[in-house]
């Protein structure tokens, strides 16, 4: 915590072995909890709350206001979790009056020059390689990889276990324990990977295989498909998760892949 | 203004109410008007010109020289307006003696990450969103809006009212008061909610819509179109910035996106 190279406002609570590095500047009504270690020319703004054992490295911006032009000087925060790493040059903006406040969830990885954007709610366990650049409003659910440098458009929400290919533009929700690719972004198959490396049996990686193959391949739309998923499909928590995020989708869901080879979309020029 | 933990050089000029946040680095030859904040970690280097009521985001760099290989040290300066939002880890280069100055109009917001080349020449009330890279030369007029992670190629002209959609590449010149989007970078319409925004009448937006309707959909090549909008469409200044800007586009205008699908 001595560090005569930073300056730290003696109104910051910083607590007491965490390690700050040369030309940190930490601002007033920051709090940064146990075993944090802070990076040189790092700088923390005010509203920052930091959990215990959290890594963020050189060059980082945490809580700079918003980059919205309706805001208009709320008091609004920061909040990351514990044992979060945020990696150079990652910029964190505090929230709007939309929702008071940004987070950052338990031990997620914000890779290089990520960008989160006011009013975001990161999960737990997610991974944003380089250069991700998120819009405002953003919800991303625990476990989900997101690849380098995809832009995510504002209001999106991306579900829990998922994966999506680096460089795709994000412009519509991404639901639960899909991967996602190419342009404009489809889905691509369930991330069978991802799940049996977080124990999901079997049986349950079927029947999510199953309810998509409703949902994307059989040619139904969408409110045909969830209708099917619903009489046929077992409940189980994860159909209850896919189900509940399409009702509440509200920029819609990412194409099936197979819409882009079908007859249709070839008459309308997509 | 007093900041123990900044260095600024005594010869650089800084306005006494600017606020300075620790290690932030002022380096000769650089003037700063009233009312600017300048984050910590930003540096600020030679031929700096900012004006009032700026905030310049941690870890900007601004007047670094320019990434032009042709560059042989001239003496050129970055010209900052009013009210310009420079967010963090901006890069703005300084000028060649090609124009001896790269310039950032008043109120202007650049979002984090944006790169600004030498000689770019950015208007007023213009918005470049997130990571946006512009090769040098770029002009781009009031009121443009660039979408996130957009890149320019050099000597790119963007029109005013533009909107060009987030992932790009812009390697065209865009007209005044269009959307453009899709790969190559096409015409998707006009950009007419900006427009109301901004007080343009109904008549003014129908016009506009016209013209662009005769350039991008009739199936005419350019030449032809600038003809028959000469004749057959009234003279307003909308009018006539969408001609001079296509008589003047030195590399051409993007394209339509109906000539993409057309037989």
């Amino acid at each position: 915590m001595n560090q005569p190279l930073a300056y730290v406002n003696p109104q910051a609570k910083v607590a007491t072995n965490v390690v700050i590095e040369p030309f940190v500047t930490i601002d007033k009504n920051v709090v940064i909890e146990e075993g944090t270690w802070i990076g040189s020319n790092v700088t923390i703004l005010e509203g920052t709350r930091i959990g215990k054992n959290c890594k963020i490295f050189p060059g980082a911006v945490i809580s700079a206001i918003p980059q919205d032009l309706k805001f208009a000087g709320e008091d609004t925060i920061v909040k990351i979790g514990n044992n979060v790493t945020i990696r150079e040059f990652v910029t964190i903006n505090r929230g709007t009056k939309a929702s008071y406040e940004t987070v950052v969830g338990d031990n997620t990885l914000l890779m290089a020059y990520a960008h989160v954007a006011h009013d975001c709610i990161i999960g737990n366990n997610v991974i944003l390689a380089n250069a991700s650049m998120l819009a405002g409003h953003i919800i991303i659910d625990d476990w989900a990889i997101i690849g380098g440098m995809v832009p995510i458009h504002q209001f999106c929400h991306i579900g829990t276990h998922s994966i999506i290919q680096g460089g795709s533009g994000v412009g519509k929700d991404v639901p639960p324990y899909t991967k996602a690719g190419r342009d404009p972004l489809s889905y691509v198959g369930v991330n069978s990977i991802g799940l049996r490396r977080r124990g999901f049996t079997r049986e349950v990686i079927n029947q999510i295989q199953q309810i998509y193959r409703i949902l994307y391949l059989k040619g139904y739309n969408v409110t045909q498909a969830v209708k099917i998923i619903e009489a046929e499909m077992e409940a189980t928590p994860e159909r209850d998760e896919i189900l509940s995020f399409i009702a509440n989708s509200s920029r819609g869901i990412m194409k099936g892949y197979s819409y882009l080879n079908s007859k249709k979309s070839k008459m309308e020029g997509i | 203004m007093n900041q123990p933990l900044a260095y600024v050089n005594p010869q650089a000029k800084v306005a006494t109410n600017v606020v300075i946040e620790p290690f932030v680095t002022i380096d000769k030859n650089v003037i700063i008007e009233e009312g600017t904040w300048i984050g910590s970690n930003v540096t600020i280097l030679e031929g700096t010109r900012i004006g009032k009521n700026c905030r310049i985001f941690p870890g900007a760099v601004i007047s670094a020289v320019p990434q032009d290989l042709k560059f042989s040290g001239e003496d050129t300066i970055v010209k900052i307006g009013n009210n310009v939002t420079i967010r963090e880890f901006v890069t703005i280069n300084r000028g060649t003696k090609a124009s001896y100055e790269t310039v950032v109009g008043d109120d202007t917001l650049l979002m984090a990450y944006v790169h600004v080349a030498h000689d770019c020449i950015i208007g007023n009330n213009v918005i470049i969103a997130n990571a946006v890279t512009l090769g040098g030369h770029i002009v781009i007029d009031d009121w443009s809006i660039v979408g996130g992670m957009v890149g320019v190629h050099q000597f790119v002209h963007i029109g005013s009212h533009c909107m060009i959609a987030g992932g790009c590449i812009v390697r065209k010149d865009v007209p005044p008061y269009t959307k453009s989007a899709r790969q190559p970078l096409s015409y998707v319409g006009i950009n007419s909610i900006g427009l109301r925004r901004r007080g343009f009448s109904m008549d003014v937006i129908n016009q506009i819509q016209e013209i662009y309707r005769i350039i991008y959909l009739k199936g005419y090549n350019v030449s032809q179109a600038l003809e028959i909008i000469e004749a057959e469409v009234e003279a307003r200044p909308e009018r006539d910035e969408i001609l001079s800007f296509i008589s003047n586009s030195s590399i051409g205008i993007m394209k339509g996106y109906s000539k993409l699908t057309a037989k």
